[in-house]
């Protein structure tokens, strides 16, 4: 029932969307042109996928399975590229390797060289989405990791399994609803992404969507554009899902007891630090550490900053929120329905214009009803907006906390005279707790840096952090977009920092 | 669990909602301001507007035609007063959307010459913003630029940079271009310069300058005022770029520069009409033009309003005599040539 509704809300939109692309008009986008745009999206996120999983999955094993110099620091710090916005990750790179940009110049004038590659480039887009979206595979794998029991890689060393071999054999394949998931995750932000690979000069099927939308002004166009965009992302659920079926690893049967790092040879050791610290390089230190070199040429207003933080803030928090509880409620009353579930994680992928369009479609029989539009159904409507956006961020963390719950665990309640909801109360969400947790975090930070929806549902005088970013990046003012995109991080270091935490602690046993 | 943290965090969105709503009206009431523009210079002057007039000004910025959605969704309950953007492009397509409503102002016709207004009094442009050349004065004479038609010229193959075709910049140069020319020679002319382009379309208008400057082309279309900011802003790298770089002002039929506007109307279902039709008289007041000019390095619409420095010095110029609400309409066809030439 809960259930229900909870999907009904994630389902408006989307159901807005399809509405939009029954409609007739249409725009003069050239077969070729679509091809190219469709090409490029598929490029794109299949290689985003194959980066972040091998990047992101490396560093997991590493960081939960291995001792090696500065591996306190790097299990959270590895999560922190999750806090910078890709728009602002794009801006940063395509700066700093700009042709004209100070870097290049100097290597040209002093070293007569020239890079030989351009970050405006869909290599450009790939190397720059991977470097922001690997924590995506990292947080999920380096949950599922903990939460192995060490006696499965007990068994496994006792067969005669090392190191690697237990990754390849046991650890890996206990862990692939997390992989799945997490690439899943970073494939269907890449196939959304606008912000980023429009500044870049990648065109991708959402520059189909925007040109239909605001040059032909064809909302049906452009959600008929978003179709198989969203069609790739069901295939991904599925496949995602697919490889789960039939496959639940009981691991809870044996004792659980506390996993001892290995530690690692001296070069094995630093070779592991240096791993971790190129990957952190690049997903945070080099654009962020530019960012701030270019602090000095802005002149930001505190002022209006400092209400936008509260306002992102407040949003962040109250949205992250709903969408759990939601997710939650979704995750437990579908268990018996994956396909609802599937579906109503479709929203991660539709790009942010259609996404918008479907939204208006709700929100305007809401406003028809409420002369006047006031600020609080305005928040309201953005924070069901969220919700319904970012159901996959949360939905997948949650389900793949959810798929450790065995039957077993479910009948022994049963049996101890629960009923159907208190035995979910009393062992689905303690165990789930830690990928609520995760999903919690995810959601967060993606609010954070969320533009589509709040740009389009805000209320009046309601800045956000991001909103303004991109107001100056628009106007090619990417100095004066710096602080905004640097108060984003700032925002989200605490949270990413803590909650890493608790999902390390919220390993089963401890 | 944590239902107590998650009620908490609900009860501060509540208030949150409640104290950055900005709805309070004062004794002359409000109004609501739709805008596609977004310069901070706006705000102070959204300021003056409520100091000299005691009307509150509630803003609600985004892109064009994401405000144009919304006001459509809202149907007839919208808050909308006035919509303002930087693109005549833009401001038709909300005309065609049906978000306008004609106003008749003695003020804002004296004010704003007949080119750059809708000529059913659906919306005025404010502002100007002329599209013109960036270039290298090494390499490049001034004569051999004075013309649009010259770029596409083989004088410079491999010679040119310029931002891609989902710039409503370019499609308005290229609608004016169809105007002018017919469709005909207008893609002839897309053609050679998608010939001559030094590399695939990347980048924004900044970028565009700054290759000029790093000798990547010899010549690249930029909107007046970014030149212009880079020219007197506080960035030495900018600056320093364009003592290298210098500004032309091709002619279209010898008649003067492509000129775009930044503007705006009434909104059709205003529930403050009046005070929508003074806001916008306010931009259209000598005193905003100038404020605007000197912070937004725009140009001012009004012919006897001079541009105040640093955009005096780049004022010399004559602007063609077409109406915006002509070159305007003619987008989405300038969009259909410029991607069969395979303008990316």
């Amino acid at each position: 029932m809960v259930a229900a509704l909870a999907g009904l809300i994630v389902l408006l939109p989307l159901a807005g969307v399809l509405l939009a692309a029954l409609g007739t008009d249409s725009a003069d986008i050239a077969g070729r042109d679509i091809a190219r745009y469709a090409l490029t999206s598929a490029w794109l996120a299949l290689l985003v996928g194959v980066f972040i999983a091998v990047s992101g999955t490396v560093a997991a094993w590493l960081v939960a399975m291995h001792r090696f110099p500065g591996r306190g620091v790097f299990a959270w710090a590895l999560a922190l590229p999750l806090a910078v916005p890709a728009f602002a990750l794009a801006y940063s790179y395509a700066d700093l390797f700009d042709v004209a940009g100070p870097l290049r110049m100097g290597l040209r004038l002093y070293l007569g060289f020239d890079l030989p590659f351009s970050m405006r480039s869909t290599g450009g887009a790939v190397f720059i989405l991977s470097a922001a979206f690997y924590p995506y595979v990292y947080l999920a794998m380096r949950a599922a990791f903990l939460n192995q029991s060490v006696n499965v890689l007990e068994a496994a060393a006792m067969l005669g399994c090392n190191g690697r071999q237990a990754l390849w054999r046991v650890a890996l394949p206990m862990a692939r609803p997390a992989l799945a998931a997490g690439v899943a995750l970073g494939m269907m932000e890449v196939l959304a992404d606008y912000g980023a690979v429009q500044f870049l000069s990648v065109q991708t099927l959402t520059t189909g969507i925007v040109r239909a939308w605001s040059v032909y002004g064809s909302t049906a166009s452009a959600a008929r554009f978003a179709l198989p965009l969203l069609a790739a992302a069901a295939l991904l659920l599925w496949l995602e899902r697919s490889g789960r079926k039939g496959r639940t690893h009981e691991t809870g049967r044996g004792r659980w007891r506390q996993f001892e790092p290995q530690p690692m040879s001296k070069l094995g050791g630093w070779l592991a630090s240096a791993y971790c610290l190129v990957l952190l390089t690049a997903g945070l230190l080099l654009p962020v550490g530019w960012l701030i070199w270019n602090l000095g040429a802005s002149a930001p207003d505190w002022g209006r900053l400092a209400g936008a933080m509260q306002n992102s803030l407040g949003l962040a928090l109250a949205g992250a929120v709903l969408t759990v509880l939601l997710a939650t409620m979704l995750a437990l009353g579908t268990r018996r329905l994956p396909l609802a579930g599937r579906i109503a994680s479709l929203g991660y992928a539709t790009p942010g214009a259609v996404m918008a369009i479907g939204l208006l479609a709700p929100a305007g029989v809401i406003w028809s009803l409420n002369p006047g539009s006031g600020a609080a159904i305005a928040i309201v409507l953005l924070l069901l907006a969220y919700a319904a956006r970012l159901m996959a961020a949360a939905l997948e963390p949650i389900d793949a906390g959810l798929a450790r719950v065995t039957p077993s665990m479910i009948h022994a309640a049963r049996t101890m005279g629960r009923t159907e909801s208190s035995a979910a109360l009393a062992v689905d969400l303690p165990v789930a707790r830690g990928a609520m947790l995760t999903a919690g975090l995810i959601v967060f930070v993606d609010i954070l840096k969320e533009l589509p929806a709040t740009l389009i549902l805000r209320p009046f005088n309601f800045d956000t952090l991001a909103v303004i970013a991109n107001n100056y990046a628009i106007d090619e003012r990417l100095n004066q977009a710096g602080p905004p995109s640097l108060l984003i991080l700032v925002l989200s270091l605490p949270t990413v920092i803590w909650l890493t935490h608790r999902i390390a602690l919220a390993r089963p046993g401890s | 669990m944590r239902l107590k943290n998650m009620m908490i965090a609900l009860a501060g969105l509540a208030t949150l909602g409640g104290c950055s709503s900005g709805d309070e009206a004062g004794d002359a009431g409000v109004v609501n301001l739709y805008s596609a523009r977004h310069y901070d210079s706006d705000q102070a002057l959204y300021d003056r507007f409520t100091e000299e007039t005691g009307i509150a000004i509630n803003v609600m910025e985004g892109r064009p035609d994401e405000l144009v959605a919304r006001m459509t969704s809202e149907g007839e309950n919208s808050p909308a007063d006035l919509f303002i953007a930087a693109d005549a492009g833009a401001l038709w397509r909300a005309q065609q959307a049906g978000l306008f409503q004609p106003v008749a102002s003695d003020t804002l016709d004296q004010r704003i010459p007949a080119n750059l207004r809708e000529p059913g009094g659906n919306w005025y442009g404010f502002m100007r913003r002329a599209r013109v050349v960036a270039y290298d004065p090494a390499r490049v004479q001034p004569e051999e630029i004075d013309d649009y038609a010259k770029l596409a010229t083989p004088r410079f193959r491999g010679r040119i940079c310029v931002r891609s075709s989902d710039s409503v910049y370019n499609l308005s140069l290229v609608g004016a271009l169809i105007e002018a020319w017919g469709e005909e020679r207008a893609e002839q002319w897309v053609r050679g310069v998608v010939a001559n382009m030094a590399r695939q379309p990347e980048g924004g208008d900044r970028d565009q300058i700054r290759a000029v400057g790093a000798g990547v082309c010899e010549v690249a279309l930029t909107n007046s005022y970014y030149y212009i900011r880079m020219a007197s802003g506080d960035d030495a790298a900018d600056r320093a770029v364009t003592d290298k770089v210098a500004l032309g002002f091709p002619s279209l039929d010898g008649q003067g520069a492509h000129v775009n506007i930044s503007g705006g109307g009434v909104a059709r279902n205003a529930p403050n009409r009046d005070n929508a039709l003074r806001l916008l008289e306010f931009f259209a007041s000598a005193d905003s033009q100038r404020h605007i000019s000197a912070n937004n390095n725009e140009y001012p619409a009004s012919p006897d309003v001079p541009a105040p420095a640093p955009v005096d010095a780049y004022a010399d110029f004559t602007a063609h005599p077409m109406s915006v609400a002509a070159f305007a309409a003619r987008q989405p066809q300038a969009q259909s040539l410029m991607s069969a030439a395979g303008w990316r």
